[in-house]
């Protein structure tokens, strides 16, 4: 990788500076806010981080079951119709997890949809198991596909030195397979832990007080300070949970062949029986639901101005975002270790949970009234939490850019201006591209700092699903909640593609 | 079940007398207007609309905004008591967004009155609201009284306590909302009739019994549903549930004369006093929108002249408690005392 020289290093820092100064100015801001009422801890707030650590436990132990042996199963075992086994495991990434609790906490309980259409009511979800066990249905595919990733470089011949050996099939998975398999689970399980930590909408529709909740109901109290104490309290778990990610490493193996083993009709049975019934649960339950208020209610209640008010600051945000993330992406390309540090800085962001964001970022608008519950603010908003995707994104372009490649257009006699626009850019642009249509989408997704963001007047597809939930108009939650989980599989396809976070299939591993 | 039925359902006239205690008294009173004699809104109104009511009081928003072309409604929703602390907090920050603020409970219009202030009303509308709903600062625009809807397949009307404070003490399945406003201003009255010390009492015994659910909508319908055997809600939830359908074994019981049976009301609160604000207000006091509310919402109306919602006995009837209205903004210590308890 090219580095630059000390001066162009220098002048890259500077220019980088403010970009994290801002990305940084949410924490300071929650700072002083909380610091402005005595700290307190009290038994309320002992219950809200139990709650809240004890539902991300749960979560990340039920994704681990439910996901690693399905990896497991999805890679190493030849079963016929293997890729839509995949597809189907992977497709509830594309369903943002307040959808399916909505979907839930509408059909379930007495005098639920399930009731109405079959006329059994099953137990209502709802509580620390309700909220766990549907945070687990949207955050296993993370533990699918990473999982996925180390056993792809798992040597087949390793194993079966194992069995010839004389280990039992039990055996060699004990002692041979997951001890190389560990990073893989440990990194899905961070990121389902990252995902159950941020999340708002989920434990609040479910009735189940964690930290984001309790933050709202503190906001909406406008008890800022304490909704920014509790921010800290709750980015602190965030951090820990950062540390201990930045630590999981996959182990480097030698390369060789992917193990494959032929499955007994029992496993294939039992393999296709679990991936049906989580997709029923997952994936099939929320549209089921829509299409069936769709035909009940039709679409008249939906008003086609929620649309263009969801695209609108998400394409803006888009836009901003890469214009911002060029520079970072920049610095940690060229700038070295500083850059790279100045890169973390701004990822921390992507980490903070949007109902935290949001306290922080209403806060700065009541003394910036010029801002305050303007489109401007909201595309702050935006640009700060999802920067990090954009730079992520572009840092993948830039890195392709050989050294060699400039200085050959150079030798050439390109001029500099030249080799930017004939070399460097037509490999920057599908980076930027892509990099732009994941905040797009995610901007689109995001609830908690619309929410508290918004300008008067405006309603988007993720606040009318949320009003929708408050005022119990359940039927007009299908259009919106439609267009979202669109949304949200364009977003998880390009995610894919971007992260190549596992081979989907075996070449893109080679 | 479709829980949107049960809101959406239309309503028969109500055709029950006039009770005594909103019956007029007054002579300087004006009768109410119909929509047909008011001038056109011409202008901008940003509208703070709490929330609570749902589709019935957007549909209300249509109309007018229907009938008034010119006028630029931007409206802001969110649950009253969140809005109420908005406009306080802008109103600390020295940011005015809001010209009117339409709560659902008198407990947000006071907290909104004490710490962000408001425009003074002309006499003309007061004066057309019942005299015992006339206030300098606001207007009441419909009322709602604190009932207990109850399952008459599994409790008789006979062992409900006939007092909130025994409520706890019975062996009856309890729900209630603790985050709805309208349940933070049923506490406020009960502890301005009742103490800090028997309120937090009765917090913490119900705390033990009642399941705590989202909404007032959803209480009504677990108890409906057999699922509790009574709960604490506005009296419309009950109301419009049976309308939409008849056959469920529910009913209303009434506590007598303290917390459990306070008259409530949503009022709005000018922040801005322009023409187009006033002129907006005077919509919401016409007959149509006051018949409209009686009989879809199966709200009380306010204004004089109109019939209260069917299925509700008179209010003198149900006796309830005596607390100013104005008193009920004082929130602070029902939330410090929720929170205290672990209700909230």
């Amino acid at each position: 990788m090219q580095r630059y020289s000390f001066a162009k290093r220098w002048r890259l820092y500077v220019l980088v500076a403010p970009i994290i100064l801002l990305a940084l100015s949410p924490i300071v801001v929650l700072i002083a806010l909380a610091t402005q009422e005595p700290l307190e801890f009290g038994s309320r707030n002992w219950r809200i981080l139990g709650n809240t650590v004890a539902l991300t436990a749960l979560t990340v132990f039920g994704a681990v079951a439910i996901g690693a042996p399905l990896a497991f199963a999805t890679t190493c075992l030849k079963l016929r119709g293997g890729g839509l086994v995949l597809a189907m495991l992977v497709f509830p990434l594309a369903v943002p997890s307040y959808i399916g609790a909505f979907a839930y906490f509408a059909a379930t309980g007495p005098g639920g949809e399930l009731e109405t259409l079959f006329g059994i009511a099953p137990p209502e979800v709802r509580g620390l198991f309700g909220t766990a066990w549907v945070m687990t249905l949207y955050t296993f595919p993370f533990v699918v596909l990473s999982v996925r990733a180390s056993l792809w470089r798992l040597d087949a011949g390793l194993v079966e030195s194992g069995r010839t050996l004389g280990l039992t099939p039990a055996g060699t998975l004990l002692h041979v397979i997951i001890p190389r398999i560990r990073g893989g689970i440990a990194s899905g399980a961070l990121l389902v832990a990252l995902y159950t930590l941020s999340d708002f909408a989920t434990p609040a529709i479910l009735g189940f007080d964690t930290f984001t909740r309790a933050i709202y109901v503190e906001y909406n109290a406008f008890g800022l300070s304490r909704a920014a104490w509790l921010s800290l309290q709750l980015l602190l778990l965030v951090f820990v949970v950062l540390i201990f990610e930045s630590r999981a490493k996959t182990v480097r193996e030698n390369p060789g062949r992917t193990l494959r083993w032929k499955p007994l009709p029992t496993t294939k049975f039992f393999v296709w029986l679990s991936t049906i019934a989580i997709w029923i649960s997952s994936v099939g339950l929320p549209i089921v639901l829509f299409f069936v208020w769709i035909k009940r209610e039709g679409v008249s209640s939906f008003e086609p101005s929620i649309l263009l008010h969801s695209v609108v600051p998400a394409g803006l945000a888009a836009l901003c975002a890469v214009i911002v993330a060029l520079p970072l992406a920049r610095a940690a390309s060229y700038g070295g270790r500083t850059g790279n540090w100045m890169l973390r800085l701004t990822s921390f962001g992507f980490g903070v949970p949007g109902i935290v964001m949001g306290t922080a970022l209403v806060y700065v608008g009541l003394h910036l009234p010029w801002m305050y519950q303007t489109t401007a603010m909201l595309i702050l908003g935006y640009v700060l939490r999802f920067l990090p995707l954009a730079t992520g994104s572009l840092r993948e372009g830039l890195d392709r850019i050989e050294n060699s490649l400039t200085a050959a257009a150079r030798s050439l006699g390109a001029s500099p201006v030249e080799t930017f626009r004939r070399v460097k850019l037509p490999l920057i642009i599908p980076a930027a591209l892509s990099g732009a249509a994941l905040v797009f989408l995610e901007a689109m997704r995001e609830l908690p700092l619309t929410l508290l963001l918004r300008p008067t007047g405006i309603e988007t597809l993720t606040t009318r699903l949320w009003q929708v939930y408050e005022a119990g108009y359940f039927g007009d939650a299908a259009i919106p909640g439609i267009l979202l989980i669109f949304t949200s599989f364009v977003a998880m396809l390009l995610f894919l593609r971007t992260e190549r976070l596992l081979g989907l299939s075996p070449k893109a591993e080679t | 079940m479709d829980r949107r039925a049960y809101i959406k359902t239309l309503a028969a006239a109500g055709l029950l007398g006039p009770n005594r205690l909103l019956a007029s008294k007054a002579n300087s009173s004006l009768a109410a207007e119909s929509v047909e004699n008011l001038p056109k809104i011409k202008g901008a109104i940003t509208l703070y609309l709490g929330r609570g009511e749902g589709g019935l009081y957007e549909d209300i928003l249509k109309a007018i905004e229907e009938r008034n072309p010119e006028l630029e409604l931007k409206i802001r929703r969110g649950p009253s008591s969140a809005l109420a602390n908005t406009i306080v907090a802008e109103a600390g920050a020295g940011v005015q967004r809001a010209d009117l603020f339409w709560a659902i409970d008198s407990g947000s219009i006071g907290r909104v009155l004490n710490d962000a202030g408001a425009e003074p009303l002309p006499s003309s509308i007061r004066d057309m609201l019942k005299p015992e709903f006339r206030h300098e600062a606001w207007t009441p625009i419909s009322g709602r009284i604190r009932t207990l809807p109850f399952n008459t397949e599994r409790v008789t009307r006979e062992a409900i306590p006939k007092s909130i404070l025994d409520l706890p003490h019975s062996d009856l399945k309890i729900g209630w909302a603790p985050t709805y406003a309208a349940f933070q201003s049923f506490v406020t009255a009960f502890r301005l009739l009742e103490g800090e010390k028997t309120t937090e009492e009765w917090l913490k015994a119900m705390l033990s019994k009642a399941r705590a659910l989202a909404g007032e909508l959803n209480v009504v319908m677990s108890v409906a549903s057999g699922d509790l055997d009574i709960g604490l809600a506005n009296h419309y939830y009950t109301l419009r549930l049976k309308k939409g359908r008849p056959e469920v074994p529910l009913d209303l019981a009434f506590s007598k004369n303290d917390a459990g049976c306070l008259l409530n009301v949503s009022g709005v609160v000018l922040l801005q006093n322009k023409p187009e604000t006033e002129l907006f207000l005077r919509h919401l006091l016409t007959i149509e929108v006051q018949s409209y509310l009686a009989r879809e919402a199966y709200e009380i109306p306010l204004v004089i002249g109109i019939q209260p919602p069917k299925g509700l006995p008179e209010i003198a009837q149900i006796n309830p408690p005596k607390v100013d209205l104005d008193k009920l903004a004082d929130l602070k210590p029902t939330l410090a005392l929720l929170r205290k308890t672990g209700v909230l």
